[in-house]
């Protein structure tokens, strides 16, 4: 979604040929960490065209490059563009994988739960370390947009690391607790004096914490 | 610069106030030390150039111990003497100069109020000193009544070669002419005018005596021969002589100047202890306020001795601050007092005062002991400094729980002391109460920061019913005993100057009452022939016995009686001998005996006339350290005489002075002397009083030596300059209050300056200007009530041992300081108010966000 | 050389059933020119292990070991001679004399070691400069923002070119702007000067500046993290920077 409404708007800017619009959206995102392919950019502008947000023209020129098409915007692009700067960016939160492993290893007792942790707190280190050298790298005089973004990462993984903190603190309360599994029912109608079929079933793997 | 002092200088500079209040109490200090001993070395300058004149050439003098004149005889025994040159014998004699003498003017002040007569013999004079004429001539063994003066007095006196010049003498009044005239005189002192022996001997009633030989020795004579040409001269005039190279200052103005200097060193050094007090409270507030800045020092890598010598560094930066402008001012102030007393002093102890005199031992005395007292308050808190650790620069904490348990030892310690002093006082014995005097006060101190808090309760009630409304009264109840070692601190400097107030209340009050007495018993006779001096007899010109003889034939004079005045030795203590003649004096007059070995009175007089026996003072007794009944030698000119006391008695002019009572006989034989000094005269209960009045005054006129007054006269005199030697009495000590005024604002600033943060809160929440002020006030009120009930119980105490301890001297009963009370309470209360002014300004003005932000 | 040697040291304060264990016989190496971050809940005993090695407290058993130094084997005067040479500290409340200036403050140590006033100054000079506070060498601490009071304070710490830096919660007292530059300030310090630095810390954004992270948690070692310094940054780099701190 962003790739396309990134497009949209440095569209109208100007009008750009594809080659000028992956190193603009490349400056505007830092150029680290997001690696934007150059097939992408020319995927969306296709479907973009296709839903007549985009239209092109060539630029015939000094005809050295008589294939080079520039793109440029159009009334409804403009309308899907304002949309979008109208809206708010929800945000995901809900799924983690790193949560799931943890609680795989609670369940199947297959793995230390305070290794994989550890484990993963080493990683969130790591990465702040990163993160922190990295973001030094730029001038805040000049590149403050940048110093930004990696603020954005080094902020969550702050979070992140907080969040494992407190799970470390608690995990002994955790295994204290009922793991609450539903019943495993077949399939289909229930037989004949079957108690307490209900429908629809409970949600499996609700879990409080 | 050191890091010490960069850091002290530093800290300093940054709480001006502070540092300008501690450093107050140290110039206090300092000036008074240092002003009142510029004072005394002054005046014995100017004594001592009385006596010495100009002694030009002269290499030794001699005089008799004594100071009294003896036989012209004795000179001759120098004729042989090795190693002598040539030798003088002289009657130099101060001459003072009754009130309008020369100007016959009484709104006129007085140019010459007492003259140095020097009778010579003109040949011998010349051989020891010089006398370079400026006119007239050198006198001549034929000249009876020529005299040599100075310019200067020749112009004083508009008087010039040929005309005769009056001075007051034995006779009456002596005329001379005038036929020499020295320059113009350059040094202090009395001017000198110089007559024949003879003529000086008749003018002074001292025939065939000399008092002083002026002596050269041979030229060159290095150290070691000067002693040994010395001990030759001590060997021909013998033991009762003293050789020196100038003449000692008289004794007796000695002794009593020497007190009075050792009174004002007592209250220069209570007041710099005082001082050393405040700078403690104030070093211990540093360095509780620095604790984290210390600890951080420490874990820097500063030892302890760095975080002692920097508390050291401020104390000594203060202490040298405080010296020297407590220097300074205590020379103006010193040179201030000497300009303005000049007149005072000439009229009373003739003597012209000079510039002041600063010694290099009284600077050096002064800084070492200003900078002392400063380093030395600063040393405890600098331990204690020491000890915090480089911990507390990452944790710090409260370091009270320490103190209060020292409070509680203390307070225990105090308790006792307390106890054991008052069960001195129970006991009624001197040797127990006056040792208890320093000890009781002592207890209060020890026992002060255990009762901060009963007594800031106590005295909170008060308070709260005038402030019920604002509702403040507790906060400033809560903030003293927050800290009570602190106001502890604060409450015994004040509890001092006000125990000294109470305590020399109670003193006057007892002084006056029994003083007033004896006055009236002791000099109520109609009328009295006072010389110039009255404190100092041997000043004074005595008349010879007609002028006694004379009054008494007058019609309506019922009983003349005189005194006599000799100077004397005992056992090395100088002694003011007083004759008088036992038949008539008790008619006239009374002693006030304390103890004798006669059942009566009369029996003690009459015993004078029957054999050696001597009346002594208080002052004497314990000078000599003598029972009634011993016997004590007394050196006189003529030989070495035995006398019994026989009882212990004073009068009210010489309480104060070492002195013994003969009889007019003995006074004759033994020492010599016949005149008169002081006389007494009462009249019939029938006399024309008018007539008699005139008779006597204009038989006075002739002796102008004395001045007449009566009785009644001299009575009001007496009580009207006694009331205002008291009035100044409580203004010294009144100053003498000051320092606690000092710590008061200081302990009362300092807690306004830690609470900043705290004040602010108060505003930002609703308190208004008035509150916080009031609530300053209130807490400086309760800081001088505990001061002040603290010091009305020590110097209730204290002049109860004052008292004890005068009555060795002089006898007077103790009576309740009401006077001293009122005064210390209207002084604490006044103080507190004060104290209060601009710290709870400081406190009110502030700004409310920056106070927040305060750390 | 310079490597820190900590061998089962304990600290108990207080005595009988009172008695508390703030340290439980850890046992640590410090390399040269490591940036380590201590962590761990409050009450874990980090605070105390950093007062250990920094001679501040005496410990009840077990030793530390500074460069040759046994810490247990020195008397006050000997400890305090070290903390003045060897080791460097940096406080949550940057502890800076309020009546000095910056210069002064920064050269504190190295005056208290009685080196000539006008080098102690030019030495911190440098520092302060090279933390680009040259403009603010003549203000007292109360003139200063707390992120430029606290490089006063690594300068200070730096002055008299000890072998180990401890800091103490550095940050506990700055927003997170000036967190991050003190941070980063310390690892470039440590890169770039090779210093060994202990920095005690409860914030996971300032201990990922480190090479490795030690958590604590009663009084015992519980995990520690190694973490790579991946990008080179080089020494014109880190210097370049530095200068731009300066406001």
């Amino acid at each position: 979604m962003s790739v396309r409404n990134a497009i949209l708007g440095l569209l109208a800017q100007k009008p750009r040929h594809g080659y000028e619009l992956r190193i603009a959206f490349s400056a505007v995102i830092g150029g680290v960490g997001w690696d934007v392919k150059p097939a992408q950019i020319y995927t969306t502008l296709d479907r973009l065209e296709e839903s007549g947000l985009v239209q092109t023209k060539s630029d015939i020129g000094e005809g050295r490059e008589p294939d080079r098409r520039i793109y440029a915007i159009t009334r409804d692009g403009r309308g899907a563009l304002h949309e979008w700067f109208n809206d708010s960016i929800p945000t995901e939160h809900q799924r983690d994988e790193f949560y799931v492993k943890l609680m795989i290893a609670l369940i199947s007792e297959e793995a230390n739960p305070d290794k994989i942790i550890q484990t993963q707190r080493a990683r969130l280190y790591q990465e702040l370390h990163d993160a922190t050298a990295q973001r030094d790298m730029f001038n805040a005089k000049t590149e403050l947009a940048h110093i930004l973004l990696f603020d954005k990462a080094i902020m969550h993984l702050e979070a992140d690391l907080r969040w494992l903190d407190m799970i470390e603190m608690r995990i002994e309360t955790i295994k204290e607790q009922p793991f609450m599994e539903v019943e495993i029912r077949r399939r289909g109608r229930p037989k004949k004096g079957d108690k307490g079929s209900t429908y629809p079933p409970p949600e499996t793997l609700s879990k409080n914490i | 610069m050191n890091i010490q002092l960069t850091l002290a200088l530093r800290y300093l500079l940054g709480r001006k106030l502070r540092t300008f209040l501690t450093t107050l109490a140290v110039i206090f200090g300092v000036l008074v030390i240092f002003g009142m001993n510029i004072i005394l070395p002054t005046m014995l300058a100017a004594l001592q150039a009385n006596v010495q004149g100009a002694s030009g050439l002269v290499d030794f003098s001699a005089t008799h111990i004594s100071g009294e004149p003896f036989s012209i005889s004795i000179a001759d025994k120098l004729k042989n003497v090795d190693g002598l040159r040539a030798y003088s014998p002289s009657l130099t004699r101060i001459i003072n100069i009754p009130a309008d003498f020369y100007d016959n003017d009484s709104a006129q002040p007085d140019k010459v109020t007492a003259l140095s007569l020097m009778g010579v013999i003109p040949e011998d004079a010349r051989s020891v000193r010089t006398y370079p004429l400026v006119e007239g001539r050198y006198l001549n063994d034929t000249d009876t009544n020529a005299v040599i003066i100075s310019r200067t007095l020749s112009d004083l006196l508009k008087l010039n070669l040929g005309d005769t010049m009056r001075i007051p003498s034995a006779d009456g009044v002596a005329e001379l002419v005038i036929v020499g005239i020295l320059p113009a005189r350059t040094s202090p002192g009395n001017e000198e005018i110089v007559v024949n022996l003879p003529t000086a001997q008749i003018i002074t009633n001292q025939l065939n005596k000399i008092n002083t030989i002026d002596m050269v020795i041979e030229t060159f004579a290095q150290e070691e021969r000067r002693n040994q040409i010395q001990s030759n001269i001590h060997n021909a005039l013998g033991e009762n002589f003293t050789i020196g190279t100038q003449l000692k200052a008289d004794t007796q103005m000695f002794a009593s100047l020497q007190m009075g200097q050792a009174m004002m060193n007592l209250f220069g050094v209570l007041a710099l202890f005082m001082g050393g007090f405040i700078i403690f409270n104030t070093f211990r507030t540093i360095v509780a306020e620095r604790r984290r800045d210390i600890g951080m020092l420490r874990a820097l890598g500063a030892n302890r001795k760095t975080i002692i010598n920097i508390i050291l560094a401020e104390g000594l930066l203060q202490g040298i601050f405080g010296t020297g402008v407590g220097i300074l001012f205590g020379y103006f102030i010193g040179a201030g007092i000497v300009k303005a007393a000049g007149p005072t002093m000439s009229q009373f102890l003739n003597i012209s005062l000079g510039e002041p005199v600063v010694t290099p031992t009284l600077i050096v005395v002064t800084i070492l002991l200003g900078v002392g007292v400063t380093v030395f308050a600063g040393l405890f808190p600098a331990l204690s400094a020491s000890r915090v650790t480089p911990l507390e620069a990452l944790r710090p904490s409260a370091n009270e729980k320490i103190f209060n348990q020292r409070t509680s030892i203390g307070a225990v310690g105090g308790a006792v002391i307390i106890v054991l002093t008052i069960a001195a006082l129970v006991s009624g014995r001197a040797e127990f109460i006056i040792p208890g005097g320093v000890l009781f006060l002592l207890g209060l101190i020890l026992i002060a920061p255990a009762l901060i808090r009963p007594f800031a309760l106590l005295f909170g009630k008060f308070l709260a019913l005038f402030y019920a409304k604002r509702g403040i009264s507790d906060l400033a109840q809560g903030n003293l005993t927050r800290q009570p070692a602190r106001v502890a601190v604060t409450a015994s400097t004040s509890m001092l100057s006000l125990a000294i107030i109470v305590a020399m209340g109670g003193l006057i009050s007892s002084l006056t009452f029994t003083l007033y007495d004896l006055i009236r018993a002791n000099l109520g006779s109609d009328y009295l022939f006072v010389p110039p001096s009255i404190a100092l007899w041997s000043s004074n010109v005595g008349v010879n016995e007609d002028f006694a003889e004379q009054l008494k034939k007058i019609d309506g004079v019922d009983e003349v009686s005189a005194l006599r005045y000799s100077g004397a030795i005992s056992n090395g203590q100088p002694i003011s001998l007083l004759s008088l003649d036992p038949a008539s004096f008790p008619r006239v007059s009374a002693l006030f005996f304390q103890e004798s070995i006669f059942a009566d009175d009369e029996s003690a007089y009459a015993s004078l006339d029957e054999s050696r026996n001597i009346i002594v003072n208080g002052a004497l007794l314990a000078a000599l350290q003598k029972k009634v009944g011993d016997k004590i030698e007394i050196v006189s000119v003529n030989g070495v005489f035995e006398y019994q006391i026989v009882a212990v008695a004073t009068d009210m002019l010489n309480a104060k002075v070492t002195t013994g009572y003969i009889s007019h006989t003995n006074m004759k034989n033994d020492f010599d002397v016949q005149d008169d000094v002081f006389i007494q005269l009462n009249l019939t209960q029938n006399a024309d009083r008018e007539a008699a009045d005139l008779a006597i005054r204009t038989l006075a006129e002739k002796y102008p030596t004395f001045k007449v007054i009566s009785g009644v006269e001299y009575y009001n005199t007496m009580k009207s300059q006694m009331d205002a030697t008291f009035s100044a009495m409580y203004i010294l000590f009144l100053v003498l209050a000051i320092p606690s005024l000092i710590a008061m604002i200081n302990t009362l600033t300092i807690g306004v300056i830690e609470r900043t943060r705290e004040i602010g809160m108060i505003r930002a929440v609703g308190g208004t200007k008035k509150q916080i002020s009031a609530m300053v006030v209130s807490e400086a009120l309760l800081l001088s009530a505990i001061g002040t009930a603290f010091g009305i119980l020590g110097g209730i105490y204290l002049a109860y041992v004052m008292v004890t301890a005068m009555k060795e001297i002089f006898p007077f009963g103790f009576v309740f300081p009401t006077t001293g009370i009122l005064i210390g309470v209207a002084i604490g209360l006044l103080f507190g108010v004060f104290a209060a002014f601009i710290p709870s300004r400081q406190a009110s003005q502030m700004n409310v966000v920056e106070a927040l932000r305060y750390e | 050389m310079s490597n820190i040697q900590v061998e089962q040291l304990t600290k108990i304060y207080g005595t009988g059933s009172t008695a508390i264990i703030a340290l439980d016989h850890v046992t640590l190496t410090i390399k040269e020119g490591e940036f380590v971050a201590i962590m761990g809940p409050s009450g874990c005993g980090k605070s105390t292990l950093l007062h250990l090695l920094g001679g501040l407290d005496k410990p009840s058993q077990g030793q530390v070991i500074i460069a040759g130094h046994n810490l247990s084997e020195l008397n006050d005067d000997a400890l305090t001679q070290l903390r003045r040479r060897k080791i460097g500290f940096i406080f949550q409340f940057f502890n800076l004399i309020p009546v000095l200036n910056a210069v002064e403050n920064a050269a504190l140590p190295v005056t208290l070691d009685g080196v000539k006033p006008n080098e102690a100054k030019s030495k911190a000079t440098q520092w302060l400069t090279t933390f680009g506070l040259s403009e603010r060498l003549m203000n007292r601490p109360d003139q200063l923002s707390g992120g430029q009071q606290q490089r006063v304070a690594i300068a200070r710490a730096l002055v008299a070119d000890p072998e180990l830096i401890l800091a103490d919660e550095p940050t506990g007292n700055l927003d997170t702007r000036a967190s991050d530059e003190i941070a980063s300030l310390l690892r470039d310090v440590s890169k770039q000067y090779n210093r060994t630095i202990v920095m005690v810390t409860h914030d996971p954004r300032i201990a990922a500046y480190a090479d490795r992270i030690i958590f604590l948690k009663d009084g015992k070692v519980v995990d520690e993290t190694l973490l790579e310094r991946k990008n080179g940054k080089n020494a014109e780099d880190v210097v370049e920077k530095m200068k731009r701190l300066g406001n």
